[in-house]
């Protein structure tokens, strides 16, 4: 029922605008708010806090549905509702009642600024500098790539506050309103695909903090993990959403198109790539829910959310390239949809962490637990 | 205020008919509310938020009715009634009008909504011949609900314009899906939904027989489906403008005679 609400919502108010917004480079706000309103940006962060308190595999199977409408509403509905876990997970009360329900509510949008232009995958080498004052914390440093930042009103920031003599550094995150004093937003990049999403680069000149708004202590490292893991799997849903999408338009084409007499449908060679694109698809929709399910029962999802990250992020690659052959010269312009879809998969298996992070995840873990 | 709407479950009309043998195919269809009733249940929902109502859904059908019943207690309604029974698969309008006679039979209510038809066989008739059995005043095709000195107001779309039609309370009115939009179901809503009373009733529970129900449905019965003929392909005429004004001429002219 959850899927079919998620469904109806992006037929009525999201397929019919998508092909606009990615070419008039729009922000869908106001089908923002009206998710939040039906709960769909803050699916799992509990009643309490004005969230639908669902679990993650419903969280999951809403993002698929909404990404096969636009992929751009989905990530910056993926990005929201990472925020939203990181204050339900590590946020205090007063941090919770200061955000949270905004966020949960979709009244107001949230923003996660780790990635810098000089550290993407090396996140531990981020240069951000948090310095304490006499009155709390000056931040200073350049945030890249940030989703949702012209739009969000709280950034969480992760800044590295020391550094030991072997050069490991402590990384702290910080919950930086918007209207915070030094905190400038660039404008928005053009980007090759999931154009109609928000990326920005924030940057923190002197920027100051009162001591409360550190969120999660210490554990400014283990915020950061935790929230790209759970975002992993959001983002593969994502993908899984995409998908979807390419291959609905794959098989229409197929049926329609006629090439040699018949339908393209009726050859093989068309049969076999729809088969493998199917296969694939199904195999990315259940490792997914797999880790979705592993989050829900509270054991570790590192690896799994990795696995469901990397490979329905490669998997959407090639079927959208797969989709858009089938289509032949009409996939290659702005009128057919997977020419759309072709572009908005490529950042997939970049953000959240790229492919190559995610297989030494993957990696290093198994090696280290050991394989039965 | 008691509003009761009859609903029923329908194939998804997204999907792909499937006819064989003069049978329509209900295996790996998914069933939904119809869009009609969805409609009615908007209007009420409307009206509940304006003055106040008890909304309550009655549904005949198997178990996929359960979902369709469920979707209209996510979007709002109050309460909801499943009559199930092995006797009344593949009922017709006339005996699933009996049934719900039986239903209403000593129940209090304002007045009952249901679609102006189901998007399944588009017949159209359960609405009035319920009205008949329970002699109730009878509207159809409603285009907007509102109230006013103790009776609804109904804009009815008629053949040549929209009446303004006042009912008196009770009465039953069937809705057109160019009422309104109807809700989508918020996240809470389909929560809440779960914890909303569904009560289950057999025919033996509403004081009815499979005899009586078989003997209604009796009076009119379905043969065969069939899908509509398929579209024949257009012709396509080719060649430089002078030819393609004059075969389009001779076609206009000789075939299709309409010059």
């Amino acid at each position: 029922m959850i899927s079919e609400m998620a469904r109806d919502f992006a037929q009525d108010k999201v397929i019919p605008f998508a092909m606009h917004w990615d070419q008039s480079h729009e922000f869908p706000l106001e089908t923002l708010r009206e998710m939040g309103q039906l709960g769909l940006l803050g699916m799992t962060i509990s009643e309490e806090f004005e969230g639908a308190g669902l679990d993650t595999v419903s969280y999951a199977l809403a993002v698929m549905e909404i990404s096969k409408g636009c992929s751009s509403v989905a990530v910056t509905m993926c990005v929201n509702h990472l925020v939203g876990s990181i204050l339900q997970d590590y946020g205090s009360l007063e941090q919770k009642e200061r955000y949270l329900k905004d966020l949960a509510s979709g009244r107001e949008i949230g923003s996660f600024c780790l990635t810098e232009p000089q550290a993407g995958s090396d996140a531990q080498n981020q240069k951000t500098r948090a310095t304490k004052t006499d009155r709390g914390w000056l931040l200073q440093g350049k945030k890249a790539w940030i989703t949702n930042g012209t739009y969000a009103s709280v950034f969480v920031v992760t800044a590295v506050t020391a550094e030991d003599a072997s050069g490991k550094k402590e990384i702290t995150a910080f919950l930086v309103p918007r209207e915070a004093k030094g905190l400038i937003l660039g404008k928005p990049e053009h980007k090759m695909g999931q154009c109609a999403s928000n990326t920005i680069e924030v940057t923190l000149e002197g920027v100051e903090l009162p001591l409360d708004a550190v969120i999660g202590g210490e554990n400014g490292f283990k915020v950061m993990m935790n929230g790209l893991n759970s975002g992993r799997i959001g983002i593969a849903a994502l993908c899984c959403g995409i998908a979807r999408a390419a291959i609905r338009e794959a098989v229409n084409y197929a049926n329609e198109r006629v090439a040699f007499g018949s339908p393209i449908a009726n050859l093989q060679a068309i049969q076999f790539k729809i088969a493998d694109m199917v296969t694939s698809l199904e195999a990315a929709e259940l490792l997914t829910l797999k880790a979705a399910w592993i989050k829900d029962s509270g054991k570790n999802y590192m690896e799994a959310a990795s696995m469901a990250k990397v490979f329905a992020s490669e998997m959407v690659n090639r079927v959208t390239a797969e989709a858009l052959q089938i289509h032949g010269g009409n996939g290659y312009v702005r009128e057919y949809l997977v020419e759309k879809l072709y572009r908005d998969a490529r950042i997939t298996t970049i953000y959240e962490g790229t492919s190559e992070i995610q297989r030494l995840v993957i990696g290093r873990g198994v090696l280290k637990k050991g394989f039965l | 205020m008691k509003i009761f709407i009859c609903c029923k479950q329908v194939p998804d009309v997204a999907m792909t008919i499937q006819i064989k043998d003069g049978k329509f195919i209900s295996e790996g269809m998914n069933y939904v509310l119809n869009a009609y009733d969805a409609s009615c249940v908007e209007e009420s929902l409307v009206l509940k938020e304006k003055y106040g109502a008890e909304v309550t859904l009655v549904l005949i059908g198997d178990e996929a009715g359960k979902e369709a019943l469920r979707k209209g207690l996510a979007m709002g309604a109050d309460n909801a009634f499943h009559i199930m029974d092995p006797a009344l698969n593949q009922i017709g309008s006339q005996a699933a009008a009996k049934v719900l006679q039986a239903f209403f039979k000593g129940r209090d209510f304002d007045f009952i909504l249901t679609g102006k038809q189901a998007q399944d066989s588009d017949m159209g008739l359960a609405g009035g011949i319920l009205s008949e059995m329970l002699n109730l005043p009878y509207v159809t095709n409603a285009v907007g609900l509102d109230m006013a000195d103790n009776k609804v107001v109904v804009r009815r779309q008629g053949d040549e314009g929209v009446e303004v039609i006042h009912m008196p309370m009770p009465s039953l009115i069937t809705c057109s899906n160019d009422m309104n939009d109807p809700r989508i179901p918020s996240l809470k809503g389909i929560m809440a939904s779960k914890k909303k009373p569904m009560e289950q009733l057999s025919l033996a529970d509403l004081g009815l027989s499979a005899d009586e129900v078989l003997r209604e449905s009796k009076k009119s019965s379905l043969k065969s489906f069939s899908l509509p003929p398929a579209r024949k392909s257009g012709a396509k005429i080719e060649g430089d403008a002078q030819t393609l004004v004059a075969t389009l001429m001779e076609k206009l002219t000789k075939e299709a005679k309409v010059l």
